[in-house]
Parts: C-alpha cells; structure tokens; sequence
C-alpha cells in the first residue's frame, strides 16, 4: 500500500468464465493475450493499472468455482480484498446453470462489502444476454432483477442487463460512471453553457481511461443513436494504435466542409469533443474556448470535500 | 508487428454438399464470393442508409478485433449477432457502400465448368452404340436424325430449364423437375416424373452390368493369351492383316436384328473349346461371357453397392472424361489405318452395305434418346452457372459438343469398317466388340471403361436408391436389408440380362424410348403448355407443336416395339 492516500477500488467480479475479462478489455482497451485464457480460477487477483474516474484502481476477481484450498486462501484473504472499496461490479453469466450457487457466491461478497466497505456501490449486470431470444430478454431480466434486489438488502444494488454485442454494455458502463461522478447534475449545467456560448452542436464529455460518455449536450436532434459507442471505438483503437508506438493519445481535429470536431483532454479525469457545424468559426477560436473553459471545469472539480476519491491525488 | 487492416465481417459460411439427385463433379467449395452492386451512400437519401445496427455491429467487430491476436477467437462474433445477408454493407474508403446479397451456398462456375460439367455427364456408355445406331438407320439417314433428335432434346431440355421459372408467387430456387411436375399436375406428375427416371437409371445399370461382363472377359482373355501365348486362331471371321476386325455374329438374320438366340451357333467361337487343348477348355469354360462372369461380379460389386454413402465414388468422374477421349482417340486411329470404305445405296440393300434410309431408324432414335438425356438433372447442374443469364447459350453450346463427339465416333467408325470383306451388317451394339481380345489399344480402352464403370455403378445405384428409398419410406437409408434387397433385385436383373440377352444396343434403345417418353417428350411440353394455358398465352401454333412433340414421344416407343 503506498504511503500517500489509500486507492479506492472498484471490484469486477463474477464466477469464473462470465466475461469480465473481455468486458475489463472491451471497456478499458487492454489487449487480451491469449494465454489469459485460463484453464483454472484465478489464483490472485487481477491489478489493471488503469486509473479509473481519478484514483479508482481496478481489480478483478474470480468468484465461485475454486475447490477447498481456494476457499480457504480466499477467505483469509477477504478483508484485504474488501476494503477500501469504492465500487462493486458483479457480473453474473445469463447462461448459468447454477444459480443457487451463483446467488450463494453473492450474497458472501455482499456479506464481506458490509462488514469491510458499507459505503460502496454495488452494481449487478445480467452478462451474456446476446445468448437469450430477444422475446425473452426483458422477462428473464425482471426475474433476476427482483431476485437480486431481494438478496442485496440493506444494500441497495442497481441492475443492468449486459452483452458485448449490443449497445447494453456501454450504456451500462456509463451509467455507473454517471453514478459515480459526485457533482455530476452541476457538471451537466456547466457544459451546456459551455456549449451555448461557443455555439457548438453537441458537445461530449467522456471519462478519461474509457471513454465512456459522461455527459452530453446537443442542441438539435442527431440521427445516429449509436454515435457515442461508435467514438468510443474508434478512439479506443487510436489509442491502441498510438501504444504500440509508446505514445499516448492527447488531441484530435477532424475538419471537412460540413463541420469540424475537436477531442482534446479537458480536466484530470475527462476528454471533451466539440462539435461546431458552421465551418466559418476558425479552430483557434473554438480551441482557445475549450482551453478557457477547462480552468473553469478543473475548478468545479476541486470544489468538493475532501473525501470524495475524484479529489484524492490532490492531498 | 501485426497488421492494422482487419477484415470485417467474415462471410464463410458452411454449405454442405446435397445430394439432390445428380451426381456433381465439381466441388462446392464452403467459401461464398461476393457479387455487389454499387450503392452510394455519400447522398442525403434516407433510403440509401446502412441501417443503424450493421452499421454500429461493424464498428463494434473491427474495435474488438484489435483487442485480440489475428487468431483468437475469444471476442468473435458469433452467428447470432451478424445480421442477415441483406444487412451487410462493405464499406468503401471512398464513400460508397456495397451490399453483399445473399445467396445459397456453393460457389458459382463460370461457363466453361458448366458446359464441360453437362458435356461429362450426358457422355455415357450409348456412345458406344451409336456406330450401331448408324447402321441400324442407314447413314445419310443416321445423320440426319442425329442432329435432329439433339435439336430436339435440346429444345425439351430448355424447356425443363425454364420450367421453374414461370411459377408465379412460390421460391422455386431448389425445386427439381419432379417437384415442378407436382406442382402443375400433381401426384401423378411427381410419381411418373420419378418413375421414369429410374427407369432410365435402372436401364443404365443393366447396360453397365453388361459391359462389365464384357469387357471383364476380354480383359482376362486378353491377359490369359498373353501370358500363356496362346495365339488366337481365326476362328472368328474377320480381315487379315495387322489391323484386325472381326465380325463376331456372321449369317445373321436380314431384319439385322442381332438376336442371341440366333447366334447360339456360334458361341463356339467364344468359347474356341475344341481348337485348343484341355487347359485353354477348362480357362474358357470358367472364364465365359455370358455364364460365369456376371456372377464373379456380384462378388465385386455388391458390397460397393451397399456403401452407406457415394461421395467417394464421386471423386472418379474424370475416369469418364478420359475413357471418352481415348476413345475419339482410338476411332482416330483406326480410321487412319483403316481407311474409309463407303458406297451409297440409297434404298435397296447389298450384299455388304446397307442401304442409307432405312425403315430400322427408330432403332436409333431410341438410343438417341438415352444419349441426349440429361433432363432429370440438367436444373442442379446449371444452378451453379455463374452468369445464368446465359444458361440457353451455355446449355445449346454442350448440346452441340455432345451431338459433334457422338457424330464424330459414329460416323468414322462406320466409315471406316472394313467393308469388302465385312458386311456394314456386321457392326456391333458395342463397337469395341468388333476388335478381337488380342488388340492391344482396344485392350486399353476396354481396361479403362472397365474402372470407370466400376465407380459409376455404386453412383447410379446410390442415386436410386435415394430416390426409392424417400418415397417409400421416407428417409435415404431405412435399414441395412432394405438396401440390401433394393441391390439385390437390381443386381440379378443385371445377371439375368447379361446371361440372357446381353444386346446393349436393345436395352439402351427400349430405356432410352421408355423414359424419354415421359421425362423428354411428354412432361416437358406438358407443363409448358399448362403453364401457357394458365397465363392465357396458349396460342394454336405452340399447342400444335407440343403435341406433335408428344406424338413423337409416343412413336418413338411404339417404334422400338414393331420395329
């Protein structure tokens, strides 16, 4: 543990085989090697070095499945993996054909978040849901749904459902990055004046590590739907590309006739994309605006308790 | 260092190799390949859009693929999630968007494969008939009608060809001739449409069995005299010289009807019994034509028959096209040596020649059908044209090879019989029985049918089994004995024509007239017809001429009975 404040967690677990790994993949842009595919649990927990939301560390654990030695190591070690948790993501596989034991599973982690962590969120997601008939995805979730709320008292957790190939994962994923953000409503206001008074189209703000959509303003309707998922991806795979050349993605300019959109980094946590549709606005105008804007955003930012994790680097 | 560029969605899909009742040389490779018309999505037309879920799937695979090495398939899409083929949008850096369309599986055979394709499939044994055929109808006549019944198959077949076509509001893209039968006239269309067909398939067997014999004892005639070196006598009657032609049936009835049971005198010559001593008695009278070998075939090919499935015997359909080259290889050649020897008498007959119209034509007609006929598969086969536009085109173009072959061998094998000391007479169903055993290049060709018809006769008996075996009791392969008692009453009917009446050029003709009838002549026009008569489009020209199509059909049965 270092010596300057405790890193908060945010805890992705699941049963073995439910997904976290392509999920902490897809959402984080790891790249998977192949011999990540194990044969067995998980023997120690996974440390992505991703600093997520400011200080959040993320750590990935293998839940269920282990024989008596693994329990035994497992349970020794619960007070060191439950403390100082921040976030709990479970993940559970909608195909699985054990679900007393998947809920018995639960129900441990929740027992030891109570006792080590009662401040943490926790967040369930129905994994896998692309296996389901379409016609039967919303019943087979309601079910779980209800039953997971049941167990989880006093605590509250939020359900999602969840599968790679659909928008439901990222829409999940950003709607635990809004829940986690403190003064996020303030954020929102903020950014549409921002917007107003450049007189940007749509203006975007994303989490730094993910790219998740944090916040958005747009001033007229937009046909895509799918547009925030589909950026994510590619600037995901920009930065990919940018890795494998050691170098670290920062800014990004995109200019034809019809528009230009402008990405750039905005607070210590947060990208921001503007979007202006009237050409004849030059780029140094719109970038001396964000630049402007971002000293007045980073303000918003410290202007909270000390507590709070977003401010923690900064004791 | 890998590669930034990933494919994006990848198209394989498995398509399995169907037996639908025609035996398909060509493979059908898994792999489909893309055939796409520009689309433009560069304008605001809404119709034009990708739609939104392709379009943020495609955005999704090529983010995921990244994430993984090139042949991981941990984050692959799997066949849930990928839109219908119709969905699928190839996307162009310069703006533009193609739409894969989707199609069934198999890859698509540019034109030359699929003529070639027919071109092997209607090259059957009757060519060895037709010199035969020639005789039996006079040349110039022989000719003539070998022409017009290929224009006339070849019109039948088209329209098989199109008869799916003009079936309003059903998909017909995998029906069969049978089905299009069921469709216009019923139960009985389908049962007569499949009734027939195996008459022809069960006729083919019967020939096959028959050469088979044949060619077996040649072989090992062929192979004893050799080893043994025994010299053959000229106890069969034929030229001299170095270019041997025997006249295996001399004497033989006016009418030129080769009936076995005429020459029963002169099974001597088969045997040669009493002109060499008691081994060569004791090898000839194990090793006959018509006793014994059609029973040590059973030993062979029986347990061929009961394979389970025929796709291994598929693999040697090139033996048949080599077969039929060597052939026009050898009828090459033994023109040249022979020379031509050709007088014309127009309509009395001598002594040697015959006469060039002759009232035997439908003798010929008769085996013309079966040669010409490829109507109960030719919708399958050319299914996998690539261009299908040009189907009538490719279809007369292997019309045309198929007639020219068949012209060719018939015309210079009977040009060049020797006909001084020989009698045109003498030309037999199989003209490859008018060389004697010793000739070593028709020893070859003899070798080579001989293969080839030992991997086609497991073929054809799996094709009637299928088609027995699904309209009785409804599955391919019901049980191992009632396969094995289907084999069993095909194979003795083999034996018993071999042993009995072993003139191919009679079976060929009454199968080949039988089955035209319905499936060349009668269904055919039949359908087109009704068709027409349902659109309202029956005009008094074309109902004359497919009735005339039918009258035919129906003379050229009653002509191989009277004639």
């Amino acid at each position: 543990m270092s010596s300057t404040a405790m890193k908060k967690k945010v805890l992705l677990m699941g049963k073995s085989g439910s997904g976290k790994t392509s999920m902490r993949s897809i959402i984080f842009a790891n790249y998977i090697a192949r011999d990540t595919r194990r044969l067995g649990a998980t023997i120690d927990v996974e440390h992505s070095h991703v600093r997520f939301l400011g200080n959040l560390v993320l750590n990935l654990w293998d839940c269920g499945g282990q024989d008596t030695f693994m329990e035994n190591y497992f349970t020794s070690q619960r007070d060191n993996i439950f403390r100082n948790v921040e976030v709990l993501i479970y993940v559970f596989d909608v195909e699985s054909r054990e679900l007393e034991k998947d809920m018995h599973y639960y129900q441990s982690c929740l027992e030891a978040i109570l006792q080590n962590s009662p401040d943490a969120k926790v967040f369930c997601l129905v994994h896998k849901m692309d296996l389901v008939q379409e016609d039967q995805r919303d019943l087979i979730f309601k079910e779980r749904e209800e039953d997971l709320r049941r167990l989880s008292r006093p605590l509250a957790c939020t359900c999602f459902r969840t599968s790679i190939w659909d928008e439901t994962l990222y829409k999940a994923w950003s709607s635990i990055v809004y829940q986690l953000i403190p003064n996020v409503q303030q954020l929102e206001t903020n950014l549409r004046n921002f917007a107003q008074i450049i007189e940007a189209d749509e203006v975007l703000l994303f989490e730094r590590a993910t790219f998740l959509v944090i916040s958005h303003y747009q001033c007229k309707e937009q046909r895509d739907a799918h547009r925030f998922e589909k950026i994510s991806n590619i600037i995901k795979q920009f930065k990919l590309s940018c890795s494998k050349l050691a170098a670290s993605f920062q800014s990004m300019e995109v200019r034809n006739s019809n528009f230009a959109a402008f990405i750039d980094v905005f607070t210590s946590n947060t990208y921001v994309m503007v979007i202006m549709s009237d050409p004849s606005i030059p780029s140094a105008a719109t970038l001396i605006n964000i630049r402007n804007a971002r000293k007045h955003f980073e303000k918003l930012e410290r202007v909270d308790g000390p507590k709070h994790s977003l401010h923690m680097r900064m004791r | 260092m890998e590669e930034d560029w990933k494919p994006l969605l990848d198209p394989v899909r498995h398509g399995g190799f169907s037996h639908k009742g025609s035996t398909d040389s060509l493979d059908r490779v898994a792999r489909r390949p893309f055939h796409v018309e520009p689309r433009n999505i560069v304008d605001e037309a809404p119709a034009e859009r990708v739609t939104a879920e392709a379009a943020v799937l495609n955005s999704r695979v090529n983010y995921y693929g990244r994430l993984t090495g090139s042949s991981d398939r941990l984050l692959s899409p799997p066949d849930h999630v990928i839109p219908c083929p119709e969905e699928i949008y190839v996307y162009s850096p310069l703006g533009t968007a193609f739409k894969v369309p989707g199609g069934d599986g198999g890859s698509k055979n540019p034109s030359i494969i699929t003529i070639f394709a027919i071109w092997n499939t209607m090259m059957g044994t009757s060519i060895l008939s037709i010199p035969w055929g020639i005789k039996q109808s006079g040349f110039t006549l022989g000719i003539i009608i070998l022409v017009s019944m290929g224009l006339l198959t070849l019109y039948c077949c088209l329209r098989v060809l199109r008869s799916p076509k003009s079936i309003p509001y059903i998909d017909t893209s995998d029906w069969e001739f049978p089905d299009v039968c069921n469709y216009y006239l019923g139960k009985l269309g389908q049962w007569s449409s499949l009734l027939f067909s195996m008459v022809s398939l069960i006729g083919a067997m019967v020939v096959y069995w028959v050469l088979m014999s044949n060619f077996l004892f040649n072989t090992g005639k062929f192979i004893y005299n050799y080893a043994y070196n025994v010299s053959m006598s000229d106890t069969d009657f034929g030229t001299n010289g170095s270019e041997r032609v025997i006249c295996p049936f001399p004497d033989t009835d006016d009418k030129g009807k080769n009936d076995s049971s005429l020459s029963a005198l002169y099974r001597l010559s088969d045997s040669n019994s009493s002109y060499h001593g008691n081994d060569t008695a004791l090898f000839d009278h194990w090793w006959s034509k018509t006793n014994t070998i059609p029973f040590y075939l059973i030993v062979l090919l029986l347990p061929l028959l009961n394979f389970r499935s025929a796709s291994f015997f598929a693999r040697f359909t090139f033996l048949g096209t080599i077969s039929v080259v060597y052939l026009i290889f050898l009828v090459t050649l033994k023109a040249v040596r022979l020379g031509f020897h050709l007088e014309f008498h127009w309509f009395d007959s001598t002594d040697i020649f015959v006469p060039e119209f002759r009232l035997l034509c439908p003798q010929l007609t008769g085996v013309l059908t079966l040669a010409f006929f490829i109507h109960n598969c030719i919708i399958t086969l050319m299914k996998s044209n690539k261009h299908q536009e040009n189907n009538v085109r490719d279809l007369s173009v292997a019309y045309l090879l198929v007639g020219l072959t068949y012209l060719y061998v018939g015309v210079l094998m009977f040009a060049a019989f020797p006909s001084p000391p020989l009698s045109k007479d003498c030309i037999e169903p199989n003209f490859l029985d008018n060389f004697p055993s010793s000739d070593v290049l028709v020893f070859v060709a003899r070798t080579c049918l001989l293969f080839q018809m030992t991997t086609v006769y497991p073929l054809l008996g799996y094709l009637v089994r299928v088609q027995i075996m699904s309209q009785i009791f409804g599955k391919h392969y019901p049980g191992f004995f009632h396969v094995l008692t289907l084999n069993i009453i095909i194979v003795a009917a083999g034996v018993c024509m071999a042993k009995f009446y072993p003139n191919i050029g009679s079976i060929i003709r009454y199968s080949g007239a039988t089955c035209g009838l319905a499936l060349v002549f009668v269904l055919p026009s039949l359908v087109h017809m009704i068709s027409l008569k349902r659109r309202g489009e029956l005009s008094w020209p074309s109902a004359l001429f497919h009735s005339l199509l039918i009258v035919l059909g129906v003379a050229n049965v009653a002509g191989q009975f009277f004639m």
